[in-house]
């Protein structure tokens, strides 16, 4: 789901950004907050970063001796998009395999679905492979699925999360494709 | 969110609709691990009970150690699979339903438009996709009026002759419950109750708050929204 954040950073200004007027120097500190707010992507508790709202604050400047660049505490309020186990939420999918799906939900695109957490359904082979189901519609390329979290997994390396999908539930699976 | 030991434990959800089925599938799949690491360590494995602070007389996980094995058709222990947030997580951030995050970040967008002139402006890599995920799942025509019968159902209800109103929240639902119920769209409590598993010990409380919310929402929802 969407969170909204608020956020305490230090961020760092270079000498030449300082401005004695110090509108330049909000300009300095707010593009130096989107700049790592873009580069640092996700967190691991808070999910991918979307966007930031407002800066709510800006405290004093701290200079640093040797290089002269000066760090302000500054805090800002930011939407973040991450999933939680036990949550229910509606994915695509991407990727069809004989032993499950990956689906994609919003910036999260490695969310596998095992065939053992698909009730029912039966993997059918072919150029555009699917699991099928008599009593469902089935689950293939594009469709979309309402699933369960079972768990999520975030990799530090890669800034980014995984997590295991069930449709093990009632009123949980995929939803009717659209009539052409 | 602390991850915590080696092992851990691979919860089934109480909510079986093909119970017979299904143990025989589990049974076939018998020591099949689904797990998949990019290179990392083989002692890595997914969180499966994080910490929370929130209370609910249906878990128990606090006592419990994390050596249990990955193989759900062996593992006794049935935990609950149910939406738990860590409460430190909560103290500084709020649950958003899709559809109040897709006001927000739509309001972003349509500022970019103005500031893509200036390239050292620089937006998230998933800005893009976060947007459309939002605008897709944003089902209903007024936010603000969803949040308000999620939050406050007994507003809504001529029938209960109440001084204090009763709120969803004053019986225990937390933020992430009711974003979850928003989002799902459910036609009915008996989806509520099975799509957020938490509320069931408080089904006697919450089914007459609920269906008035329901109720009350099913007019606002977007005409082209679906559910399953």
């Amino acid at each position: 789901m969407y969170l909204k954040v608020k956020l305490p950073w230090n961020v760092i200004i270079a000498p030449e950004n300082l401005d004695i007027k110090g509108l330049l120097l909000q300009r300095a500190i707010l593009l130096k907050v989107l700049e790592e707010f873009a580069s640092r992507r996700a967190h691991k508790d808070l999910g991918y970063h979307i966007a930031v709202t407002t800066l709510e604050s800006i405290g004093d400047g701290k200079v640093r001796q040797h290089t002269g660049e000066v760090m302000f505490p500054v805090v800002f309020s930011a939407i973040t998009f991450n999933i939680f186990r036990g949550e229910v939420l509606e994915g695509q999918v991407h990727k069809v395999f004989k032993h499950g799906v990956f689906l994609r939900c919003g910036p999260m695109e490695h969310i596998y679905l095992s065939c053992t957490k698909m009730p029912g359904y039966r993997y059918v082979p072919g150029e555009n492979p699917e699991f099928i189901n008599e009593k469902s519609p089935p689950v293939g390329k594009d469709d979309l699925v309402r699933f369960m979290v079972m768990g999520t997994k975030w990799l530090e390396a890669d800034r980014e999360f995984q997590a295991l999908a069930s449709l093990e539930g009632d009123f949980l699976g995929p939803l009717p494709r659209p009539e052409i | 969110m602390e991850k915590n030991g080696k092992g851990f434990s691979m919860p089934k959800s109480s909510l079986k609709s093909t119970p017979s089925k299904d143990d025989s599938s589990q049974k076939s799949k018998e020591g099949r691990k689904v797990q998949f690491n990019n290179g990392g360590s083989p002692e890595e494995r997914f969180d499966y009970s994080k910490s929370n602070g929130k209370s609910s007389s249906s878990a128990d996980k606090g006592g419990r150690g994390n050596t249990a094995n990955v193989k759900a058709s062996k593992s006794k222990e049935k935990e609950p699979l149910e939406l738990r947030l860590n409460q430190e997580l909560l103290k500084n951030a709020k649950c958003l339903m899709d559809c109040e995050a897709a006001e927000i970040i739509q309001g972003i967008q349509d500022q970019m438009t103005l500031l893509s002139q200036d390239a050292t402006i620089k937006l998230p890599v998933s800005f893009h996709k976060g947007l459309q995920y939002s605008q897709a799942n944003a089902r209903y025509t007024n936010t603000h009026s969803v949040r308000r019968v999620l939050e406050y159902p007994s507003y809504f209800n001529v029938n209960v002759l109440t001084k204090l109103p009763s709120t969803l929240k004053k019986h225990g639902v937390v933020e992430g419950e009711i974003s979850v119920i928003a989002n799902a769209c459910p036609e009915s409590t008996e989806e509520v109750f099975a799509l957020v598993p938490s509320l069931k010990s408080k089904k006697s409380i919450l089914q007459e708050p609920l269906e008035v919310a329901l109720m009350v929402i099913k007019p606002l929802r977007k005409v082209d929204s679906t559910s399953v």
